[in-house]
């Protein structure tokens, strides 16, 4: 009998694989079970959007900007009106910061919970996703009642926010985060002690910090990967240098690190919530600003740690209503750069946890 | 290192490399000489007091007269952050690779050869992926670009 003759194969996972969460295409080599080459193809949901930025007045840009990155929509309204402010000089209202931050918070766990549920969900747990968007529905009935909308906000505005919160959201807002406070100890109870989620996260996945920094690689992946970093602290914007919250790092930075450090960044994002509601001023929610804005010529990065990492935007102002240049920075382009670095004898089921562990979601990449 | 002083060590140590241009209240922002972007770059990345580790962002802009390209760079470490960017010619437009230094720069250049055009010395990869296959008109960021099918917003009253 001749020998068993053998050889590399390739495997196409997606464009719509139900882990890829979106429309990607990983291309694999694979060696029997192992995966030997990752190559990503992206590019299936690019809308330009940088190219239809350049056609409309900055306050167009912003509901435009709320598909760049959809599940944290304001987390791109601010860092373009961020941008924008700093053009044009603008002071912004304290009310507004206040109510900016506890949006951006809100908006923060929300994005955590999704991560939380389908992260389990590809992992072969379906409850968690189940208990993840019950909680997240408190957050979005506390944004429908702010500004009418679930997913895509258009909440913040060059200047401040589009309009002020209800009488009831504070006390809403309270309840909700007591409860995530306490729903969060609850996921970790169901998940952590559990043998298959320990053998499925634990030790898979390793991202050495020098190869993260060295991709641009941002945010909780980073600090899972033991590199103390939060532009939140360490560039800061906004008014978080008042609030008293610490940066969750882990050191072994693994999958089970990543779903780790996010569980934990929403219990800061609940200290930094309710410290923002105890110091919620009275006043002003917005900034004189002209509907013929134009700012005087100049540009500018902005960039704000959204739960994907770092997000930015560069402006280029010629002192016209339209932008000259917009170009947007969001975490998941970096991350999905550093994928191929994991195909060293990987099992095709590994790669479904880290791409998991990663939380790329693919309009931020694709724009 | 504060954002002033960040200015007068550049401006001291890289005067030959970098110059400085005045974008008044926002961070340092420096002119680079196209033919000397590999050395400034590796300069900035392992510059003891700078350590520039991470590249933010990277992207080209057409101004009509000519191209910009803008490399936002920061330090994990020491916090700092610059921008520097690279003025040239619209004809053969072209820069050099800058992965050795930083690896994260492979898609933006990526990026900026299919959608501006510009080609990039040394990059090894350069395939199109934002735009499909078969796209066979021309590079879209660029301002001249026009297509059938493409409606400009009216102007607002």
């Amino acid at each position: 009998m001749s020998a068993v003759r053998t050889e590399e194969f390739m495997v196409n996972m997606g464009p719509h694989h139900p882990s890829t969460h979106g429309v990607c295409r990983l291309l694999l080599t694979m060696d029997g079970e192992k995966v030997i080459k990752i190559e990503p193809y992206i590019g299936y949901l690019h809308r330009s959007i940088e190219k239809i930025c350049e056609n409309r007045t900055y306050h167009q840009c912003i509901p435009i900007l709320d598909r760049f990155e959809y599940v944290t929509a304001m987390s791109c309204n601010y860092v373009f009106s961020l941008a924008a402010e700093k053009l044009a000089q603008i002071e912004v209202p304290e009310r507004a910061e206040y109510l900016r931050v506890i949006m951006l918070e809100l908006n923060r766990i929300a994005s955590h919970l999704i991560f939380f549920g389908t992260t389990a969900m590809d992992l072969g747990a379906l409850t968690p996703f189940l208990y993840a968007l019950r909680e997240r529905e408190y957050i979005m009935d506390l944004f429908e009642m702010t500004c009418g909308q679930r997913l895509t906000y258009n909440y913040i505005r060059i200047g401040g926010v589009s309009r002020d919160i209800p009488a009831e959201f504070v006390p809403k807002c309270r309840e909700a985060i007591k409860i995530i406070d306490q729903k969060v100890d609850e996921y970790m109870a169901l998940l952590n002690g559990n043998p298959i989620w320990q053998k499925r996260t634990i030790g898979v996945g390793y991202l050495s910090p020098e190869l993260a920094v060295a991709y641009g690689v941002s945010g909780p992946i980073l600090r899972a990967s033991g590199v103390d970093f939060d532009i939140r602290r360490d560039d800061p914007y906004s008014i978080y240098d008042r609030f008293d919250f610490e940066i969750p790092v882990r050191p072994n930075g693994d999958v089970f690190d990543r779903y780790m450090l996010r569980l934990d960044e929403i219990k800061q994002s609940v200290r930094i919530i309710s410290q923002a509601l105890d110091g919620l001023p009275e006043g002003e929610i917005k900034a004189k600003v002209p509907l013929k804005f134009k700012p005087p010529a100049g540009e500018v990065y902005s960039r704000i740690e959204n739960s994907r990492g770092e997000m930015g935007v560069y402006i280029l102002s010629d002192g016209t209503e339209k932008p000259v240049r917009v170009k947007t920075r969001g975490g998941s382009y970096n991350h999905l750069q550093v994928l191929p670095e994991f195909a060293t004898d990987i099992l095709i089921a590994d790669l479904v946890a880290i791409f998991a562990s990663f939380d790329i979601i693919m309009p931020e990449v694709d724009r | 290192m504060t954002r002033d002083q960040l200015k007068d060590y550049i401006g001291s140590k890289y005067a030959s490399l970098m110059t400085p241009l005045d974008t008044g209240r926002f961070d340092p922002m420096f002119e680079v000489k196209a033919d000397r972007l590999f050395e400034v770059s590796r300069a900035l990345r392992d510059d003891e007091n700078l350590k520039l580790d991470f590249l933010c962002n990277m992207h080209a802009t057409d101004t009509r007269e000519n191209f910009e390209i803008v490399y936002s760079i920061a330090s994990i470490t020491t916090k700092l952050r610059l921008d520097f960017k690279i003025v040239m010619p619209y004809q053969n437009a072209e820069i050099d690779s800058v992965q050795e230094v930083w690896p994260a720069a492979n898609w933006y250049e990526r990026e900026m050869w299919e959608l501006f055009g510009i080609n990039v010395k040394n990059h090894g990869n350069l395939k199109r992926f934002l735009l499909p296959d078969d796209w066979n008109q021309g590079h879209p960021m660029r301002k001249d670009w026009d297509a059938p099918d493409f409606v400009r917003m009216p102007e607002i009253q």
